[in-house]
């Protein structure tokens, strides 16, 4: 495997392991209240912000953790299909040294 | 609402973490390949869980807007999303729910729960056998023909009417009047308001009205999916229905497959959206129309007994379900071919030299 890609799918597996705590510690924290959380999240009328804003919250979190999830393992997108075409560009001038006359004695 | 106060929130079981994870998890795959679709299976699947209706319904719209959002932004940045055709679409079908709504409201008045039924019933093996089988149909004739889709007839002739204002949509490529847009996005509203996926009728809408390819329309519908999904959500949310922890257990599977639908699509050809589409359509229509006896024995318009009508509403899930597993194997299948065929083309070990690999 290409360094790069290496170097890529690492950095994917540490951010899924970020990732993954986190959203380990959302889920626990919401399973583990179940019963304030539903009391406050059905309560209706203006609480209806709550579970509006933690389903925002857990896509995030949790979205991050797939993704980085399905990279690590080496599942992307195909290169060819979202290769983003650069514009041309014109070859640098290359800088010649002035020649010099030399005068060897 | 009168009856919110008798509402009985379910008790989690681990059978019941397991199934939502995995339901999740089928729905969000394919939705994130073809646009739309966990919805019929998610809702009735809380259901038969013991979930009431309403609840389900609540929960799974909770889950929508985040997972299209996911989806979404993932497509976008396959440069699939074309964003003003599906923020334009969602206004008509904000509309089209509206009025959807309005009229289940007038049948349910009028005939019942079994006439809701059954009027809903009806909606789904209509709609998905004719677009579902014209879907399917143009998938065949593209996969057997090889060329890439071409804009059909009725889109073109749509495209060249100059009838202010038009509206030009950039990544969709596609010329067209504001006005053609309103049908398809108010039958989508209508129809999501009716069967609760409006994209059966958005995604084919898309392609072969307004004219744009199966990777934009799928891709876009996820922005319509967006917004309608999260203001029912807020709508639900304020009536105090949506079980949170049904939500997430089904988020924590539909975005690992959102992710992994949209990832598939840059690996497959255009008609492959289309083809999976169709297949899905035509099995779920399938699936309702084994529903169906059982709201006409309810209405006392057929007799038929409750052993053969429990028989038929057991095979009706269990086919359903069917239908979307058929998808997923066929997306997955798809793009492991994808993935191994760009491996094997990027095959070429590290150092090697011109003439080595001309060799080789």
């Amino acid at each position: 495997m290409p360094k790069l890609a290496r170097q890529k799918r690492k950095k994917a597996l540490r951010n899924a392991i970020g990732f993954g705590l986190l959203t380990a510690a959302l889920y626990a924290a919401v399973f583990m209240n179940q019963g304030t959380v539903m009391t406050y999240f059905t309560k209706g009328g203006m609480y209806a912000a709550l579970p509006v804003l933690t389903a925002f919250i857990f896509s995030f979190a949790h979205g991050a953790f797939a993704g980085n999830f399905w990279s690590a393992v080496g599942i992307e997108a195909s290169k060819k299909a979202t290769r983003v075409k650069l514009p041309a560009t014109k070859a640098a001038k290359r800088v010649r040294p002035r020649p010099r006359a030399q005068m060897s004695v | 609402m009168p009856g919110v106060e008798q509402l009985t929130f379910i008790d989690l079981s681990l059978y019941s973490v397991i199934f939502l994870f995995v339901l999740g998890f089928i729905g969000g795959l394919v939705s994130g390949f073809i646009g739309s679709g966990g919805a019929f299976v998610l809702t009735p699947g809380m259901m038969t869980l013991g979930a009431p209706g309403a609840v389900a319904v609540a929960s799974n719209m909770c889950h929508k807007f985040p997972k299209a959002m996911v989806g979404a932004y993932k497509r976008y940045k396959y440069g699939q999303v074309d964003l003003k055709l599906g923020v334009i679409m969602a206004i008509s079908a904000a509309v089209g729910v509206l009025v959807g709504i309005k009229i289940q409201e007038f049948i349910l008045a009028a005939w019942g729960e079994a006439g809701s039924n059954l009027y809903i019933s009806l909606a789904f093996v209509v709609v998905l056998v004719v677009v579902g089988g014209y879907v399917f149909r143009d998938a065949m004739k593209l996969k057997k023909s090889g060329k890439e889709a071409g804009t059909t007839k009725l889109a073109q002739k749509l495209q060249s009417i100059n009838l202010p204002p038009m509206i030009h949509f950039k990544t969709a490529n596609v010329r067209i009047s504001l006005w053609f847009t309103f049908p398809v996005g108010f039958a989508t509203g209508m129809l999501a308001a009716t069967i609760a996926v409006g994209g059966f009728i958005g995604v084919p809408g898309m392609m072969y009205v307004v004219g744009a390819s199966g990777l934009v329309s799928s891709a876009s519908e996820l922005v319509i999916a967006f917004i309608m999904g999260f203001t029912g959500s807020v709508k639900w949310g304020i009536l105090g229905m949506i079980d949170i922890r049904m939500t997430l257990l089904i988020l924590a599977g539909s975005l690992f497959g959102v992710q992994l639908g949209a990832i598939g699509t840059t690996y497959v050809k255009d008609y492959m959206v289309k083809f999976v589409m169709g297949a899905i359509m035509l099995i779920v229509a399938v699936s309702r129309g084994l529903a169906i006896p059982n709201y006409l024995t309810q209405l006392e318009l057929m007799s038929v007994s409750s052993g053969i009508l429990q028989i038929l509403s057991t095979v009706s899930y269990i086919s359903m379900v069917v239908a979307l597993g058929t998808g997923c194997v066929i997306i997955l299948g798809a793009m492991f071919k994808g993935i191994r065929a760009e491996k094997a083309a990027a095959e070429v070990p590290e150092g090697t030299s011109y003439q080595e690999m001309k060799a080789s």
